[in-house]
This record gives structure tokens, C-alpha cells and sequence, in this order.
């Protein structure tokens, strides 16, 4: 399995909240072919892939859950002249928009720029602020008639944003939050080939997590697993960000701890991480952690959960920045944690500590 | 309908307290469905049986409205107020409102040096009494108010408090009266506390367990003076919903509904509401997920005591709910 080829391919791919299926949906399924015994997409887009395990029946059930949603723009208006206003779908920076290239899906796509005024003609006074998205317009350069023809309001809009391969093994591009764990999933996947596994895995390519985790929440339902793992991004180290609120990018994945995680989870993460030699960092999450590890741990009766995190740089902008080493390494690990679950194990998770 | 809308509007609902509501709902479907039933939450659930072999479909809209509950009484028998749902102070103060029991009250302001200070926490509440124990007499802490309008026939359009969202609960009960054959199970849930975290729809859709789920509720416009950017104009027709803050529609509802206005010739509009949910929110996330959409009426002045729409809006989404109910939904 090349990786760094699914990863360059997933993050060029179209997939804004609720609009999985226009585009990484079928790429993640694909992908999954051969390493997975069945997949499914359920009702809200969720493409999920079953392993059955070797253990004796009742097999424990893992579920991991990376999500293959990205933040994005939607048409709220066609105006006169044919310039499109839109609204964020997540957590869209409106100071990054001005001059970016983007899609815009309509009947057809549409390469077009979100323009702004130029500096000539804007006051001193204006230009102290940065843009604000609702003074903010997409040109897609075609006549009015035209896009209205080609376009309506609801339509989803991506950013056009080639793949950089930076120095060393470091990928530059948009939305590898969170494609970059759904690249964890299945390199687990192709590494549980080399071990003996009691338990069916459930690998969940999920829905909205951008908008309501949304994806998680009824997979999570539907799966009713034993154990949830989330894999997610978390912030790479930034000038100006202290250092206490980021992880290190080519240092190894975060193991995520708090209010979020189940305690057994964490210990057998980080047991699995030893074992395999690969180095994890921290991430304290004391209460949300806005993965869907969160809505998977209230999921029915409750669910045992844990949270992987990829560090990466720039997030929710077009130039998310990350190190494949960690997502490799991130796999081996979770293979190694999915191959120690026995059903004694499950049976201890019961309680809390 | 004038006269439902009348009804209904007029009728009392603040969040957890929609009895009244209900009791207006309950006479008026009592004729056109099969079994009625209230849960725990207090949602009034209407089914009405299909012919067979089709789906089990959830129409629903919610009973209940903003309005104000009593936190405390004063030594000189005002009353202070938290907000029930989204209640601006700016559209607060001045207003008459009224408990359940038929008292009135108007809202107050304390002085304020600058207008930009004006908080719910400055204004109180003046029912006519002079002390505590003449106030305590006519309302407790805990009891609940509603804004008191009385609705406006505009001609084709009307104006009325609670039009979010009783003009959603006369949509689905036109489409009740108007269904003529549907192979579906018809399920109207009129649901409870949306307005504080759409929390009845979540529960009823969890023990209806539907293959479909369609709210209709109203949506903002974007064709008043200055308004914020919006597509969807009063009188343009019923507003198919694509997005809002509590869901993206699924998609082959949304586009079959787009498909079933267009080969019927019913006039809608594509909408994007940036700020605001619907019980469809709820509904989508039930169990392991419901294909769910919204049908919204367009309205001017939500969250106000002066809630405007549009009579042919209102039509067109009455219609689009027959419709979709009288076809296999198939998407």
C-alpha cells in the first residue's frame, strides 16, 4: 500500500461536510478493497469496512473512526453579475479566503477565485482589518446567465489546492484533517495482515465530523463496538503558539488523555506504542476534544474510547502541514493495540479504572 | 386556514409548557389520522396508516415557542425573567406577554445610560401588582410567559407571534386534511422544546424509529431592507433547506424534493440558513441514522411578535408535504 500516494490523492479529492459521496467516499471504499471482508456506506455517508477476527464468538468489536469530511464553502446567493456569496461549512478561517483558487460544484465543476478589492483602491482605514466572509465573493468568470444556469444555492464549493511536497517527508495540502486518518486506518489495516486478531475491526471513513460528528454518532450506533478509536489531527508546533498547546510533527503520534479517553485505553495504547518501538507524544485534552471520539464515548450504553492524533501544522487552511512518519507510525501502533484486545480485556473496560 | 393560523398562533406554548397547543392540534387532526398518542416528553404523535408496503415516514413540526420564565419577585412585585429559546432584549422590552392563567404583564427597562447596555438582565417584568405577596398571588417563580400578539390578516400575508413554528404544525395538518392515498405510515409528530435544543423530535424519532423524517419549520429571508445575504425571498415559493446550523439535508431527499416541486409545479427556493437548526437536526442523528430534510416556510421577523408569511408560501409547502407523502419517496 503506498500511503503517501493515497494521501496526495485523498487530499485533492472532493468531499466537503454532507457532500462525501460527490468524491472521497468512493475513493476510501476503494481503497479499503482487499484489506477490509465487506463494506457498507450507511444512511448519512459513513463508508465502513468489517475484518472479522479469529476470536472465539462473542468477538470483541473495534471500531476506528477517521473522518473523511473537509471544511468548505456553500452558495448562499447569486448575485447581479453572476458573483456567488457563500457561507462556511466548519471551521473556515475567513482571513485566509481572499485570492485562494476554488471548485465550485455545480452542474458541472467550476474553477473560480475568491476576489477582493485591490489595495489601490481600498482607504488606509479598510486596510488595517482583514476580510470579512460575508463582504467576501466567488467570480467564477462566466456571465451572470450563464452561472445561474450552472449553479444554485446549496451548492458546496472546495479550495483548489495542489499537493506540496515539502522537505523530508513532510506533505503540504488541504483537508488532511482528516484524511490523513483515514491514511492511519489503512495502513492498521494492512498491517494487521501480520498478526493473529481475535477482534472484528470496524473501519469507519466517517461523515460530518466537521459540522456535528455527526457521522460518528450513528455509526457508532449501528457498529455498537466495544471499543472506539478515534484518529484525528492535533497542532503541530507554530511560531507564536506556546509550546504546551502543540505536539511536535515528525516526532510520532499524540495519544490523547482526559475526560474523553477511557484510562485502560490510553495504557494499552501506549503498551502498544512501546512495543513496537514507535514514539508517541501527549495530548491533554481535559474535556472536549472535538473528535469523534467524543460523540462514540455516549454512543447506547457507552463506549470505551481512545483518541489518536496526527500533528499537523496550519489547520483548517489549504496548506495543512504534515510528516508521513507519524501516520505510519500511528498505524503500526494501532495494529499492535487492535491484536492485544481479547475478549478479558473488553470484559475490564467495563469499569472506568 | 386564516382561521387555524389564528388559532394556533394565538394559542400559548412556551417550551414545556404546550399543552395548550396541543389540545388546538389534537381537535383539528382528531378526524384524519388513525391513533393518537402523547409521550413523555409531550409530543403529540398522529399516525395515520398507509395502504401498505411503503416507508415509515415522520412529518414534523414543533408546537412550542419563545417566551420568558419568572426567576424572581421583588418586594414591589416585579418580576425578573430568563429567556425560554432565543429571546433578543432589543425585541423584549416593550412587549406585553402573558402566563397561562391569563395574567398580563408588560416589560420594563431599568434606566440605562447607553442603549448598547441593554441586557435581559435589565428588564423586569410589571404585572399591575404593588408587593410581592399581590404579585405572588397571580404567578409563582418557574411559571412560564408568552409574548401576546394577536395575529394580523394582511391579506395574503399574516402577521403573528409563534409563527415559528404553528404555521409549521398547519402545514402538516393541512397536508393531514389533504392526503388522499399513501402507501406510507404517516407518522405527525408535533413536537415539544425545540426551541431549547430540539429535544422532543430527538426522542419521538427515537421511539417511531422512521425510514424518513421531514421538518418543516420556517426560515429567515433575505429581501428586507439591508438584510444579511440570503436567497430566499417571502412569496417565492416553499424553501427546500440544503444547510443549516443543526444539519446538511441528505441529499437524495433534498434533490427528489426538488424534482417532485418541478414536476408538479409547485414554486420553491433553494435555502442556506446560516444561523439556526431544525428538528430535522435531531432527527437525522437518530439510532443509526434517518435520511432526513426540511421544508421551510419562509418567514420575516423570526424571534419577533411579529412573524410574517406568506399565505402562497405557505400553499406551496402544504402541497410539496402531499406530495412528497402520496409518492413512493424513492430517492
Amino acid at each position: 500500500m503506498d500511503l503517501r500516494e493515497f494521501l496526495k490523492k485523498a487530499s485533492l479529492a472532493h468531499g466537503v461536510s454532507g457532500f462525501e459521496f460527490m468524491d472521497i467516499a468512493s475513493l476510501a471504499k476503494d481503497a479499503m478493497e482487499g484489506l477490509v471482508d465487506e463494506i457498507h456506506v450507511d444512511v448519512l455517508g459513513n463508508v465502513i469496512g468489517v475484518k472479522h477476527g479469529q476470536g472465539p464468538q462473542p468477538r470483541p468489536k473495534i471500531m476506528l473512526a477517521g473522518h473523511m469530511d473537509e471544511i468548505g464553502l456553500i452558495v448562499t446567493k447569486i448575485e447581479e453579475g453572476g458573483f456567488l456569496r457563500f457561507a462556511p461549512v466548519g471551521g473556515v478561517d475567513q482571513r485566509v479566503l481572499p485570492a485562494h483558487e476554488v471548485i465550485v460544484y455545480g452542474k458541472r465543476p467550476l474553477t473560480a477565485v475568491i476576489g477582493v478589492k485591490p489595495p489601490h483602491l481600498t482607504s488606509p482605514e479598510e486596510a488595517k482589518n482583514a476580510h470579512k466572509m460575508k463582504d467576501l465573493f466567488i467570480d467564477t468568470g462566466l456571465p451572470e446567465e450563464e452561472v445561474r444556469n450552472l449553479v444554485r444555492v446549496g451548492d458546496v464549493v472546495t479550495f483548489k489546492r495542489q499537493v506540496s511536497e515539502l522537505m523530508g517527508d513532510r506533505l503540504s495540502g488541504k483537508a488532511l484533517d482528516d484524511r490523513a486518518g483515514v491514511a492511519v486506518i489503512l495502513a492498521c489495516l494492512d498491517e494487521l495482515r501480520k498478526y493473529k486478531v481475535d477482534a472484528d475491526v470496524y473501519a469507519v471513513a466517517t461523515s460530518q465530523e466537521e459540522v456535528s460528528l455527526g457521522g460518528a454518532v450513528v455509526s457508532a450506533y449501528g457498529i455498537q463496538p466495544d471499543i472506539g478509536i478515534a484518529i484525528d489531527v492535533c497542532h503541530g508546533e507554530t511560531p507564536g503558539v506556546p509550546e504546551w498547546r502543540t505536539s511536535s510533527v515528525g516526532k510520532g503520534p499524540a495519544l490523547a488523555q482526559g475526560a474523553n479517553i477511557h484510562p485502560k485505553v490510553f495504557a494499552a495504547l501506549e503498551k502498544a506504542a512501546k512495543e513496537t518501538g514507535v514514539n508517541v507524544q501527549k495530548e491533554i485534552a481535559p474535556a472536549a476534544t472535538g473528535t469523534d471520539a467524543w460523540a462514540m464515548q455516549v454512543t447506547r450504553a457507552g463506549v470505551a474510547t481512545g483518541l489518536v492524533s496526527i500533528p499537523l501544522r496550519y489547520m483548517h487552511t489549504s496548506v495543512e502541514t504534515l510528516s508521513m512518519s507519524d501516520i505510519e507510525g500511528a498505524g503500526r501502533l494501532l495494529a499492535r493495540f487492535i491484536a492485544s484486545c481479547d475478549a478479558g480485556f473488553v470484559k475490564e473496560l467495563k469499569t472506568w479504572i | 386556514m386564516k382561521d387555524l393560523i389564528k388559532r394556533l398562533t394565538e394559542a400559548f406554548g412556551p417550551s414545556g409548557s404546550e399543552g395548550p397547543v396541543r389540545e388546538v392540534i389534537r381537535k383539528e387532526v382528531e378526524p384524519y389520522v388513525d391513533e393518537i398518542r402523547v409521550d413523555a416528553m409531550g409530543n403529540l404523535i398522529c399516525l395515520k396508516k398507509g395502504s401498505g408496503g411503503g416507508k415509515k415516514v415522520i412529518l414534523d413540526a414543533h408546537m412550542d415557542e419563545i417566551g420568558v420564565i419568572v426567576t424572581h419577585i421583588d418586594d414591589n412585585g416585579f418580576l425578573r425573567f430568563a429567556n425560554i429559546g432565543g429571546v433578543s432584549p432589543m425585541v423584549a422590552l416593550g412587549q406585553r406577554v402573558y402566563f397561562e392563567n391569563g395574567t398580563f404583564g408588560v416589560i420594563g427597562c431599568e434606566k440605562l445610560d447607553d442603549i448598547k447596555d441593554l441586557r435581559l438582565e435589565k428588564l423586569y417584568m410589571d404585572i399591575g401588582a404593588t408587593s410581592r405577596e399581590e404579585a405572588s398571588k397571580k404567578v409563582k417563580v418557574g411559571d412560564m410567559a408568552a409574548f401576546f400578539q394577536p395575529a394580523i390578516d394582511m391579506g395574503n400575508r399574516i402577521v403573528a407571534k409563534a409563527m415559528d413554528d404553528r404555521i409549521g404544525c398547519v402545514v402538516v395538518i393541512e397536508a393531514l386534511k389533504r392526503i388522499k392515498q399513501s402507501e406510507h405510515d404517516i407518522y405527525a409528530v408535533f413536537a415539544t422544546q425545540e426551541e431549547v435544543g430540539l429535544r422532543g423530535a430527538r426522542v419521538a424519532a427515537y421511539g417511531i424509529n422512521p425510514d424518513v423524517g421531514i421538518a418543516f419549520d420556517v426560515t429567515g429571508t433575505g429581501d428586507t431592507p439591508k438584510a444579511h445575504t440570503m436567497e430566499v425571498s417571502l412569496g417565492k415559493g416553499a424553501a427546500i433547506k440544503v444547510k443549516d446550523s443543526s444539519l446538511i439535508c441528505h441529499p437524495g431527499l433534498r434533490d427528489y424534493l426538488v424534482k417532485l416541486a418541478e414536476e408538479k409545479g409547485i414554486p420553491y427556493q433553494m435555502e442556506v440558513l446560516q444561523r439556526g437548526g431544525t428538528d430535522s437536526g435531531a432527527i437525522q442523528l437518530t439510532r443509526a441514522g434517518v435520511p432526513a430534510g426540511v421544508i421551510s416556510i419562509p418567514s420575516r421577523y423570526i424571534h419577533s411578535p411579529c412573524e410574517m408569511v406568506d399565505l402562497g408560501d405557505v400553499e406551496a409547502c402544504v402541497n410539496l408535504c402531499v406530495a412528497a407523502c402520496e409518492s413512493p419517496l424513492d430517492f
